[in-house]
């Protein structure tokens, strides 16, 4: 199946086609009894593994804070802009932190660069694709819907980790 | 002249000159944190060590001035590997903390990181730790961990503003920087060692985490804060100066501008006392009207007074091109002689390193423009002094705020029949005006100041105004300014709708029925020079990034 | 007088009409739904159970759409694109005998809307008309993908109309007759035309796939290269008449199909079995159906399984191939026919 061929090392009987058309007929119609694999969605959903790439969201410690230092170098890598970052200072030990950070939703190309190149592993991409909005400005999603505490995120961090 | 072999590639050198020095000349670029070229040589960092033919040992390329037939190896697998070993020295006790660092992006150390190091580190105990966040004085902090005891900034307390506050103490790897007891670093030039510590142990107090460089784009234009003009960089990020750093010109200020300059210039560019717009007064109320109309308006107001009631103020902080388009219209469209502007001069505000006296950054341009009386005209407190008296009854003013002088001269000009105000700021003058056209500030603007050594430098626009492009206008974008559009938040920026002072002119010529062919600042430069000799000449391309000495005969100079 | 000429033709065409319109909806219903098969996945099944109310839902969808129209198009012949399509597809079925004579209340009532005499040339002639719907909607639209669509169509239904008349003509030589009846009534038994001349089936049937735009020749709306080929640039209810259209195409293409080869509402020896009048009537007219139905099956079942030809083999196969083979079957019915006289 596999070997290309051309059309003068086909033989005769293949040359003829029909023969050949009724063969695909029959693969088609045997699959038509086949299983069916489709997931139906709302009522059954997908849980993805841990290497898939969901929305990306910022890792929230336990204590509440921003793992983020507002390097902005997700900002630089993402090849799509989706990422903005307003750094601010503050009273904590890592003296700077995000006082805005924005992604796009609408621009976000789910690439994780992001997460990549984060030198904090403060932001990592979800299993979470279910993303509704209804205008671009909904689309741009801030701290507040960014969030994710660490504990629900462990999964993808071991799996980062265990890939470094 | 005298010659070495760097690189394989004979050079050559004046005498005295060390190797880093002859080697920059043409163009290589040793790699190096102490030397700076305006500071004396400490040789202290090692990081530029070649190896040289005949030597026992490698050279610091700082120290060792360059002989005739001298071989030196820069890229030699013995300098190299010496460099390797210094900056793994240098990266024992960093604390490579980049990620929240400001020098982040133009860092000396992250670069020659990525040149000469390993990408690992073999140190494995615990970093020295020192104090982070040490604010040293008003504008500048100190991260300890981050300083590599270069002593750049020591060397410029010293030698550059001979104040001194700076010193090491402690030994070995405990080093650090503090101010001598009961001092503050707080010199008028203090911030210029944020710019030139190669890491970021000295940051910008007022520009700390506000945006990273590579976010900015940096339009090359000249400081308004005074007539030196000193050559500096306007950092820009979403239509918005967040910082400005002096760049180097040896004719005007080396390596470095004055803290005023670098922390009040640019304000006032995004104040929200901004004008935006242009306004009338109707029935005591400021209203929004088009240019036109505004122009219109300007024109017919003007048209039935005397000529030898109306005058003209032009300000010092407009640009050449702006002054000559104010006066030309003063003498030929309006036909009136009166036509000055006001001085700022501060007298013993100046010192000998930069800062002036005068705080206008184009006094002498606005003279050279022909910004002065006519023959017979009244000067600048003749002008004040008929508004005052009630002779002059139409005056246009250009970016001052007369009313602040005196309350006196708040209810002369509120008496005047005319009052048009160019101005860029809402302020006690635009409250009483008739007209009031927003002007673009100097960094929304081509054009040219001359300084007070009569040099002609070029300002060019870093912020764009409604009827300015960034792409189409030419002026440095960054990469967000590339790709955004209007649907992403950064992409919507706040443009003013402003005019520089010369179009604004232009546009009233117009209504006058005298139509000017301008189309850039650079068109009324080319036609300056062909009315005025000091211009004689020139255009933009000439000036360029350093500013050219105007040559100026000895009537002008007196 | 009045029942004969005006009545009954009317309830005849209303219930074709009906029909027709319930047998092209559920047949993209079943186009949906077998493709998903033939992909391991379930297909429509949210509207009503199964999804059975899935083709209502689609329709409901594009009325509601907007109408599009480009500002270069042709307006007037923008519009009447999808009508003709519409109307050559319909119209074609009116001579199509769906059974037997049958009497009803004592009326001898033939079950096809006319049954004319030259029943056969006027299906030709019109389903060649549909080719103007095409090469309007591309010329029309002022668009490039529009244009090649309908430039392409029109090359490929005139190539396969030759075989496909070709075809015909061996039918004919055996029902001597233009008559649709005729021709089902020849074919009684196991004469069944597809026996006969099996050439003649294979190239009509390859003719009609060509006739129908459909895969593996739907060469004039080709998406990878076209976009949409002619019906690009339509939208809301324009673009649905195309839709349509296709589809009943798709089922005139297989009554013909029923009615020159496979013994139209035929069913063999059926006679013997020694029924009532009413319920052999009913059976033949439920064969007819389960022909067409087997059919439709049949061109989703290929179009799920055949690649597109490129256009070149497109044009070869159709002259080089389909046109000598249906000279052939010619030759082979006329000698058939002689020996059989
Ligand atoms: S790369 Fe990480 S630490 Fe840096 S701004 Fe992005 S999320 Fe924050
Ligand atoms: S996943 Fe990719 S596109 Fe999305 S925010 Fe991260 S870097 Fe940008
Ligand atoms: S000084 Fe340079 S190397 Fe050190 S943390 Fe800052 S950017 Fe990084
Ligand atoms: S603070 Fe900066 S300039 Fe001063 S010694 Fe340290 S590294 Fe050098």
């Amino acid at each position: 199946m596999a070997e290309k061929k051309r059309l003068k090392d086909l033989t005769v009987w293949q040359k003829a086609y029909i023969p050949e058309i009724a063969k695909g007929l029959a693969l088609t119609l045997k699959t038509m009894f086949k299983p069916k694999f489709t997931m139906e969605y709302p009522e059954v959903k997908f849980l993805p593994p841990s290497s898939y790439r969901g929305r990306p969201v910022l890792v929230e410690e336990a204590g509440g804070e921003e793992r983020c230092v507002a390097c902005g170098l997700c900002a630089r890598v993402c090849p799509a802009l989706a990422i903005e970052v307003q750094a601010a200072e503050t009273e904590r030990e890592k003296e700077r932190y995000p006082e805005r950070f924005e992604i796009n939703m609408l621009r976000c190309i789910f690439c994780g660069f992001c997460e990549e190149v984060c030198p904090e592993e403060a932001i990592v991409m979800s299993k979470d694709y279910e993303m509704v909005f209804n205008n671009r400005e909904d689309a741009i999603y801030g701290k507040d819907k960014l969030l994710v505490s660490v504990s629900q995120l462990q999964d993808r961090i071991n799996f980062l980790r265990s890939h470094k | 002249m005298p010659k070495f072999t760097l690189d394989g590639n004979e050079i050559e050198f004046k005498p005295g000159e060390t190797i880093i020095e002859a080697a920059k000349k043409v163009g290589v670029d040793i790699p190096h944190f102490c030397w700076h070229p305006s500071l004396s040589v400490s040789g202290n960092c090692r990081v530029c060590l070649v190896e040289i033919e005949k030597m026992p040992k490698l050279a610091i390329a700082c120290s060792t001035t360059a002989s005739e037939g001298m071989v030196v190896h820069s890229q030699s697998e013995k300098t190299l590997s010496a460099r390797n070993a210094v900056m793994e020295f240098l990266l024992i006790n960093h604390p490579l903390d980049c990620p929240i660092c400001d020098e982040a992006g133009e860092c000396k150390l992250q670069d020659y990181a990525y040149q000469h190091s390993k990408g690992e580190s073999r140190f494995t105990e615990e970093k020295v730790h020192k104090d982070k966040r040490v604010p040293l004085g008003p504008n500048v902090m100190f991260d300890g961990e981050r300083c590599i005891s270069c002593s750049r900034c020591i060397r410029f307390a010293d030698e550059i503003t001979k104040t001194g506050e700076l010193t090491f103490v402690q030994r070995g790897d405990r080093v650090t920087i503090v101010t001598f007891p009961g001092k503050e670093f707080d010199n008028a030039y203090s911030l210029n060692v944020t710019d030139i510590c190669p890491v970021g142990a000295l940051t910008n107090r007022d520009f700390r985490f506000k945006a990273r460089v590579w976010d900015m784009s940096a339009t090359k234009t000249i400081c308004s804060g005074c007539a030196r003009g000193c050559n500096i960089e306007v950092w820009v990020r979403n239509n918005e100066i967040l910082r400005l750093t002096p760049s180097q010109n040896d004719a005007v200020n080396s390596f470095w501008m004055c803290d005023y300059g670098r922390l009040e210039t640019f304000k006032q560019v995004h104040s929200n006392e901004r004008i935006n717009g242009v306004y009338m007064k109707r029935e005591g109320q400021d209203v929004k009207v088009s240019w036109d109309e505004a122009y219109a308006n300007a024109a017919s107001e003007l048209k039935h007074l005397n000529k030898d009631q109306i005058a003209v103020i032009a300000s010092a902080s407009s640009t050449c091109e702006d002054n000559f388009m104010l006066a030309k219209f003063a003498k030929s469209v309006l036909s009136t002689k009166h036509v000055d502007y006001i001085p700022h001069v501060v007298p013993g505000s100046g010192d000998d390193l930069l800062i002036r006296e005068d705080k206008s950054p184009n006094a002498f341009g606005t003279e050279l423009a022909g910004v002065h009386p006519a023959a017979g005209g009244l000067n600048r407190d003749a002008i004040l002094d008929g508004v005052k008296k009630g002779t002059i009854k139409a005056l246009i003013v250009v970016d001052e705020d007369l009313a602040a002088m005196s309350p006196e001269m708040e209810t002369a000009l509120a008496k005047l029949d005319v009052l048009i105000a160019v101005s860029t700021h809402h302020n006690r003058t635009t409250a009483l005006a008739n007209i009031i056209f927003p002007s673009a500030t100097y960094a929304e603007k081509n054009g040219t100041w001359v300084n007070f050594q009569g040099r002609i430098q070029r300002i060019r626009p870093a912020v764009t105004t409604l009827e300015a492009d960034r792409t189409l206008d030419n002026l440095a974008q960054s990469r967000l300014d590339k790709f955004g559009t209007e649907y992403d938040r950064w992409g919507r920026s706040v443009k003013l709708d402003a005019r520089p002072v010369w179009k604004i002119f232009a546009g009233l010529s117009t209504a006058f029925g005298n139509k000017m062919k301008y189309t850039t600042a650079e068109d009324v430069l080319i036609d300056m020079g062909k009315s005025i000799d000091a211009f004689k000449k020139l255009d933009y391309e000439k000036i360029g990034e350093q500013g050219v000495q105007l040559e100026l005969s000895a009537k002008v100079k007196a | 007088m009045l029942i004969d000429f005006i009545l009954i033709p009317l309830v005849k065409i209303l219930i074709i009409v009906v029909l027709m319109l319930l047998t092209v909806s559920y047949s993209v219903y079943f186009e949906r739904k077998i493709s998903a098969w033939a992909q391991n996945r379930i297909g429509p099944n949210r509207v009503g159970p199964a999804g059975i109310f899935q083709p209502f839902a689609d329709v409901f969808k594009l009325l509601f759409k907007e109408d599009i129209v480009p500002k270069v198009a042709n307006k007037p012949l923008h519009t009447l694109a999808p009508i003709l399509a519409l109307f050559v597809a319909f119209t074609t079925y009116a001579v199509i005998p769906i059974g037997p004579p049958v009497e009803i209340f004592g009326k001898m009532i033939n079950l096809a809307v006319v049954d004319v005499n030259s029943g056969v040339l006027l299906v030709l002639a019109l389903t060649s008309l549909g080719v103007y719907a095409i090469t309007f909607s591309g010329w029309s639209s002022g668009s490039k993908y529009s244009l090649l669509g309908g430039v392409r169509s029109s090359a490929q239904m005139i190539s396969y109309e030759i075989s496909m008349g070709f075809s015909v003509a061996g039918v004919l030589i055996f029902a001597e007759s233009l008559r649709p009846s005729d021709i089902i009534s020849s074919q009684s038994g196991w004469m069944w035309n597809a026996v006969l001349q099996p050439i003649g089936f294979l190239t009509f049937l390859t003719a009609s796939f060509a006739e129908t735009n459909r895969l593996p020749f739907d060469l004039p709306e080709a998406e990878p290269e076209l976009v949409g080929g002619y019906h690009t640039e339509y939208s809301s209810m324009k673009f649905a008449g195309f839709f349509l259209a296709e589809y009943a195409n798709m089922i005139i293409a297989s009554a013909m199909i029923v009615m020159l080869y496979l013994g139209g509402w035929q069913v063999p020896y059926i006679e013997t079995l020694g029924l009532s009048a009413g319920l052999q009537a009913s059976l033949q007219i439920a064969a007819f159906f389960v022909k067409i139905g087997a059919l439709l099956f049949f061109f989703i079942w290929v179009r799920w399984s055949i690649p597109r030809f490129r256009y070149d083999q497109l044009m070869d196969l159709g002259w080089k191939v389909m046109f000598p083979l249906s000279l052939l079957n010619l030759v082979w019915a006329a000698i058939l026919a002689m020996i059989m006289n």
